[in-house]
């Protein structure tokens, strides 16, 4: 699993995935991205999915648990670019309209 | 003529959660063979892959070194995929889902499972651990034609 983190705006990050997040990879994808919603200054997380081709259950509790505490910092959270596979899966768990899910990182940034 | 095993296929790999990616590989190509259209392939790419996580992480509390025998067999009339492995077994009456409703983190295996698969059935075999067999009916359009 391959993860770039960057700051692309004051307060905005871009947490960038590349690979299968399975059981073997979603703990180096937890300790990347949850440390972010600790930081007073962060107003926005966006995770790029769009080099994701598969996610388990174990994927989907780092973002459940990202969810929870970007809920208790008031920080947006945006999911994007989640190819067919991840979608459905995200679809499977009833999670789907839970995230805010755009089909674009890149759109995001330039709307902001 | 549907695609069918003329006898099992085994495959074996250590607890390693590194190692999945093999036994997900070998689903999605026998599910795509046997004739599940790509979102029910995808299922039990899924659901497979749960089974053997959940292997690795109760069954054999993490540790590496433990087995899993995963076993594909396919007929006329349906996909069966056994796991086996030599851990330590639990009582499947206590394996529950979590509430979909209630958004937390973890519970969602076993729903992923039971979503792809028409049946799961857990056994103990004597000699240990827990063998899983999950079965998949096969669609009625591809069914043999007598």
């Amino acid at each position: 699993m391959n993860i770039q983190v960057a700051e692309k705006k004051p307060g905005v990050f871009l947490v960038a995935l590349d690979g299968d997040l399975d059981m073997s990879t979603s703990p180096q994808v937890r300790n990347a991205h949850l440390p972010i919603f600790r930081n007073k200054k962060v107003s926005h997380i966006v995770v790029d999915l769009s080099g994701v081709s598969y996610i388990d259950s174990s994927g989907i509790a780092t973002f459940v648990e990202g969810l929870q505490l970007s809920r208790k910092g008031n920080i947006r959270f945006t999911l994007a670019g989640a190819g067919e596979t991840v979608e459905s899966i995200f679809d499977l768990a009833y999670l789907k309209n839970v995230f805010e899910m755009v089909p674009d990182a890149s759109r995001l940034f330039h709307g902001e | 003529m549907p695609f069918t095993l003329q006898s099992p296929v085994m495959l074996e790999i250590p607890a390693d959660p590194a190692c999945l990616f093999i036994v997900r590989a070998a689903v999605g190509k026998i599910a795509e063979k046997f004739g599940l259209h790509s979102k029910e392939e995808r299922r039990c790419v899924l659901a497979v892959d749960e089974a053997c996580a959940n292997v690795i992480r109760h069954a054999y509390g993490n540790v590496p070194s433990g087995r899993i025998i995963v076993t594909f067999d396919v007929s006329a009339e349906n996909l069966e995929i056994r796991i086996r492995d030599f851990g330590q077994a639990s009582d499947p009456a206590t394996f529950k889902p979590r509430d979909l409703a209630d958004v937390r983190p973890g519970g969602l295996g076993l729903h992923f499972m039971r979503s792809a698969f028409d049946e799961l059935r857990y056994e103990s075999p004597p000699d240990g651990g827990t063998l899983l067999t999950m079965v998949k009916f096969r669609p009625k359009e591809e069914a043999f034609s007598h």
